[in-house]
């Protein structure tokens, strides 16, 4: 367990000194507030309809989708190419443990990101009525549903040693939990057979119940499962070049 | 101490290690030679347990612990030096060692002292303050080796450690890999063979995944002496099939080869005397005797071939 800690020591310290991390704090903040502003023009005073609108766009999806590949691409793939994982796991420390450390680091920069809105939030509260409750379940999405594709992302960090082809394949997975609702509804709306795609659907918990203040335990059941398991064939992953 | 019998290990369909055996002694530095492609760095990276060899294997022991049945255990004994390093540039030498050495299950309290220890032993006390990015490659050795260090492991791996330094550093880190001696078993790869010649006490050469030679320094030593070649010219008076016959005669003479009035062949370098003896009595004229004295280099061409593996790969 120290040396999980010790290793998300350092994985935190790396995130947060490498100018890119940084670019990417900026940029987020600079396209979601000028989201949040817009969304606020778009309901016209109705700031209860406000983290609907703002939790609900493109450009939130776009930042949601984008985001967890760029800050995980380099996290295992970088170091295959470079060895530092051959001289990171040469210590003795577990393939599960390497895992854990990175994705909770690049969980915790992507969770930065989001709880650094909350200020704008506050600001909102002070001229009208934000709906805190419903800020919080869309938080809470934000975390699992976020993690899930943190956790993606390191998958395909350690499936390949090139980060832009990690950060591809990550951005596919994502993609792929996304479009999936998408297409269901865009080719064979209505259709009852196609009823369980919404149950793995990110737009769907996300824009329907979460950002709605609908908090549904089974939501976040299967997030958080599909993060155990993308981290734990991650670690199968890791484990296998033993065998190479 | 490290005990190897019968270690395979199988990159696909390509053996890269073939049933190998090998042993080196505690406090011993053996040096590990091979061409590139040999198995060197396959041989390190099963010992470190990144790589796990092929289930025929039937021994791996690392300072008394069998590395097949427990690895991390095995790991644990074990401080590697690899050939490509790669250092997080963003962090200060003493961040970098005191992170490695919680990793390496140094306990917290001693962790200072533990960085001290390895920084002194390295000859870099003074570097602690520094980012990894700005050490000039002789540093970024010593790091290297202080990271290895750390937690005094029984058993050092060094892959080519003289690497990329200059000869001033090539000298600082031979005496450092000296000073090792005896405390740690040092297994040392490395493509120059002045370096093996000078600092180990054994030697052991691989060749396309299987080892041609293990010898401690007494036997290569001796090897060496053996394995000198004479040059002897004489004037053109002298009966050709005579001097043949009497230097194929000599039970220690070898590898006679003769070109007009120049004999050359393999002999320990004690026989120059007997040799000017003889040409007195036998009233030869010599223009020339003169003996090359073999060299690792020589050897090691002998032991493996000439053609290196990259260029068998090739071929």
């Amino acid at each position: 367990m120290n040396r999980t800690i010790g290793l998300l020591r350092r994985e935190l310290l790396s995130t947060f000194v490498s100018p890119v991390s940084w670019i990417i704090l900026v940029l987020f903040l600079l396209v979601m507030g000028a989201n949040m502003y817009l969304s606020v023009l778009a309901v016209q005073g109705d700031l209860r309809q406000l983290v609907v609108s703002s939790y609900g766009g493109l450009v939130f999806w776009f930042m949601f989708l984008v985001i967890p590949p760029l800050v995980t691409m380099r996290s295992l793939a970088e170091e295959q190419r470079q060895g530092a994982l051959e001289v990171l796991m040469v210590t003795g420390i577990s393939d599960g443990s390497v895992i854990i450390a990175k994705w909770a680091a690049a969980s915790i920069f992507f969770l930065t990101l989001w709880i650094c809105l909350l200020p704008l939030w506050g600001a909102l509260s002070f001229v009208s009525q934000v709906e805190v409750g419903i800020l919080w379940t869309t938080n809470l999405g934000v975390l699992f549903i976020g993690s899930a594709f943190i956790a993606n992302g390191i998958l395909a960090s350690a499936l390949t040693a090139h980060p832009l082809a990690s950060a591809g394949l990550a951005f596919t997975f994502n993609v792929a939990l996304f479009m999936m609702h998408f297409f269901a509804n865009l080719f064979r709306p209505g259709d009852i057979e196609l009823l369980w795609i919404e149950h793995v659907s990110a737009i769907h918990h996300m824009v329907d119940e979460l950002a709605r203040g609908i908090l549904d335990l089974r939501v976040l059941i299967f997030w958080g499962s599909l993060t155990v398991l993308s981290l734990f064939l991650a670690t199968r992953v890791l484990e296998k070049r033993r065998w190479s | 101490m490290i005990e190897i019998e019968e270690l395979s290990l199988s990159y696909g369909d390509r053996k890269a290690l073939n049933e190998i055996s090998l042993s080196v002694p505690p406090g011993a530095v053996t040096g590990f030679i091979g061409e590139n492609g040999a198995g060197k760095t396959s041989t390190f990276r099963v010992l470190t347990t990144w790589l796990l060899p092929d289930p025929s294997t039937r021994r791996v022991m690392v300072d008394g612990i069998d590395l097949l049945r427990n690895p991390r255990e095995a790991c644990s004994r074990v401080g590697v030096l690899p050939e490509q390093l790669a250092f997080p540039g963003e962090l200060r030498v003493h961040e970098y060692l005191r992170y490695r050495a919680g990793l390496k299950r140094v306990a917290a309290k001693e962790i200072s002292a533990e960085t001290a220890r390895v920084l002194q032993a390295v000859n870099a006390a003074d570097m602690t303050q520094r980012r990894l990015d700005t050490l000039s490659q002789g540093y970024r050795q010593r790091i290297g080796l202080a990271d290895a260090l750390l937690g005094s492991p029984p058993v050092l791996l060094l892959d080519e450690p003289t690497r990329g330094l200059d000869p001033r550093q090539i000298t600082q880190f031979r005496q450092l890999i000296d000073e090792l001696r005896g405390n740690h078993t040092l297994l040392l790869s490395s493509h120059v063979l002045g370096e093996i010649e000078q600092l180990c006490d054994r030697i052991c050469v691989i060749s396309q995944g299987q080892i041609r030679l293990e010898e401690d320094r007494q036997a290569w030593t001796k090897r060496l002496s053996q394995a000198g070649r004479w040059h002897l010219e004489l004037s053109e008076e002298v009966d050709q099939a005579e001097v043949t016959r009497w230097l194929k005669d000599q039970p220690e003479i070898v590898a006679v080869q003769r070109s007009d009035h120049t004999w050359s062949f393999r002999s320990d370098s004690s026989l120059g005397t007997r040799i000017g003896e003889h040409a007195l009595e036998s009233k030869w004229v010599i223009k020339e005797l003169r003996s090359e004295p073999a060299t690792l280099e020589s050897l090691f061409l002998e032991w493996t071939g000439t053609e290196s593996a990259d260029e068998r790969r090739v071929s």
